[in-house]
């Protein structure tokens, strides 16, 4: 875009890399070698900038400690069934709305995608009301229907735009052969939007993994608690924190997301786009 | 009877139109219960006096509405809510537009940082509270011990306790987690800018400066209304970073609106006042989406 010519330029763009390469990176740096000092040394002032004794102690703390395996089974299973729901629901309606016309077809639409913009904290305060009337609160159907307010919006419209790619004439064709619609549906549209569906169920299951609000609100036994809110109470329930424990927490945490968010790469703009933001 | 049924999940004898809806529904009723409901009921509870141990009482009307008007608290809680969508919406606006212009130079390796700068972005919330909290820690924390290092403090500055600093500190941590959203969009958005245009400006003696403001700006001013609304809108709603690093506090000075719901809602058990506030909320948001579906041309462009 700008040529590289002058010496000015390029002063201006690199040191406007390295500085964005120190705000974005250092602080995962901090938290990685945190997580692998020495109780005494986490604590040393002036900081070491590198562990100078080097221990997995924090790791073995963490992966030994009963609390914190059982909010990952929770998270995992919320986080999963929550993304499996949300898909297998939003792909008869994304594909309604990419393949059909009727009218109010568009501002369904519209309140769709409006939907995941609604305050979290004021769709609780009935979503509390509710599952206490059902006596859910506390267990997992609580945490998946109230996730799926911010996942159904979000694997829609995801979909939706993957639907849009399959042309016409494919399904044209099949209709000839015999095909009912539904079985257009299944046996020829899904198929052929295998990688966005996986895509989609994994960005929904990304946003299972995060949410805080409603996970912190409608649990109240460790028993049921996700990691966000789990690592939360835990770690800042204590009087003096363990900072290099919950930073090799902090690191487990984000591992699957991380790995998962690798695979997604390609998949990026269409979820950044459809809100798998926040 | 069930013959029927299964013909209609089927779709036989419907029209197309009729078959569409059909596959709809189960998403409308859904959205319908725990989405819509919710948060019509929400508000509606404004309007009556509601505990979470009682459940709903009486009727007052607006009563509370213009108690939340007339309170200073509720004042404080507005300007602070404008505080930090502003400020957090400003700063990663700012990062993620020099990093895109950046990235969008012939640089090697531009894929992999592309790719490495996302990294924040898909932190978990509650990871990236512990870090700046860490990295703000008052005793402990590496920003004091740098700045102090370099002679620029005297003392350890009070991040996450002491007023001003504790805005200061999750505006930061916030625009952290999201500065990446606004650097991939923009960055695809500095994409779709044809290089002959550039070229062609270059040629009849453009410098840098007039290239950017005539030809780049009006290209992306459509991407850069929406990512900037967009990342407003969902700031608006924050409520993760800054409970976990400060709670609201200190002395009410990063109470959100959305801190304020939560904590009327379920620390207080006030669920009538809860609901006033997120009406407010409501009107206030809804603005912001008329512009927002206003601007984007309808929403079936969107996700283009």
């Amino acid at each position: 875009m700008f040529q590289l010519d002058s010496l000015t330029s390029k002063i201006v763009l690199y040191s406007t890399l390295v500085l964005m390469v120190l705000f974005a990176f250092f602080p995962i740096y901090w938290m990685a070698i945190t997580s692998f000092k020495s109780s005494g040394e986490v604590i040393q002032s002036p900081p070491t900038f590198y562990p100078h004794n080097f221990t997995l102690e924090h790791y073995i703390t963490a992966i030994t400690d009963q609390n914190l395996l059982t909010y990952l089974k929770n998270s995992l299973i919320v986080a999963g069934l929550t993304s499996l729901l949300s898909v297998i629901i939003s792909s008869y309606a994304a594909y309604s709305f990419s393949k059909y016309r009727y009218s109010g077809r568009k501002s369904l639409m519209g309140l769709v995608l409006s939907a995941q913009l609604f305050p979290k904290a004021v769709l609780l305060i009935t979503l509390y009301l509710m599952m206490q009337r059902l006596g859910l609160i506390d267990t997992y159907p609580a945490l998946i229907l109230s996730f799926t307010t911010f996942t159904l919006p979000l694997t829609t419209w995801m979909l939706k735009s993957y639907f849009d790619e399959i042309p016409k004439e494919v399904l044209e064709s099949a209709y000839i052969d015999g095909a009912s619609r539904l079985q257009m549906l299944h046996q020829i549209a899904l198929p052929l939007t295998m990688p966005g569906l996986i895509a989609t169920a994994l960005f929904a299951f990304i946003r299972g993994w995060n949410d805080f609000i409603f996970a912190l609100t409608l649990t109240s036994s460790d028993a049921m608690r996700t990691l966000p809110p789990g690592l939360t109470l835990s770690y800042l329930g204590q009087f003096e924190s363990s900072w290099a424990g919950m930073m090799a927490a902090s690191l487990i945490t984000s591992i699957p997301v991380i790995v998962l968010f690798i695979l997604l790469q390609r998949y990026l703009i269409k979820g950044l786009m459809a809100g798998a933001v926040d | 009877m069930f013959k029927n049924v299964s013909k209609l999940i089927r779709g036989e004898g419907l029209s197309d139109a009729q078959f569409g809806v059909l596959l709809v529904l189960p998403a409308l009723s859904i959205l319908a219960t725990i989405i819509l409901y919710p948060l019509l009921n929400s508000v509606i509870l404004g309007f009556f006096d509601a505990s979470l141990l009682s459940g709903r009482e009486g009727w007052v009307g607006i009563q509370q509405f213009v108690e939340l008007l007339q309170s200073p608290r509720f004042h404080e809680t507005l300007i602070n809510t404008v505080i930090f969508v502003g400020g957090a919406t400003l700063l990663s606006f700012v990062l993620g537009f020099a990093l895109a212009l950046v990235l969008n130079q012939n640089l090697r390796g531009r894929g992999f940082l592309r790719g490495s700068f996302i990294l924040p972005w898909i932190t978990p919330g509650v990871v990236a509270s512990f870090l700046w909290m860490w990295i703000f820690h008052q005793h402990y924390g590496v920003v004091n011990s740098v700045l102090s290092q370099l002679g620029i403090i005297d003392g350890p500055i009070a991040w996450l306790s002491s007023s001003g600093w504790a805005m200061v500190s999750v505006i930061i941590a916030k625009s952290w987690k999201s500065f990446p959203w606004f650097m991939v969009l923009l960055l695809a958005g500095l994409q779709t800018i044809p290089d002959q245009e550039i070229e062609a400006a270059r040629i009849d003696g453009a410098g840098k400066i007039q290239i950017f403001r005539y030809i780049i700006i009006p290209h992306i001013r459509f991407i850069i209304f929406v990512v900037t609304l967009l990342g407003a809108i969902w700031n608006f709603q924050h409520f993760q970073i800054i409970w976990i690093m400060t709670e609201g506090g200190p002395a009410h000075t990063t109470t959100t609106l959305a801190i304020e719901v939560y904590q009327t809602a379920f620390q207080a058990w006030d669920l009538g006042k809860a609901g006033a506030i997120g009406l407010i909320w409501m009107v206030i948001l809804t603005i912001f989406i008329l512009v927002y579906l206003r601007l984007s041309g309808g929403v079936e462009d969107v996700s283009a």
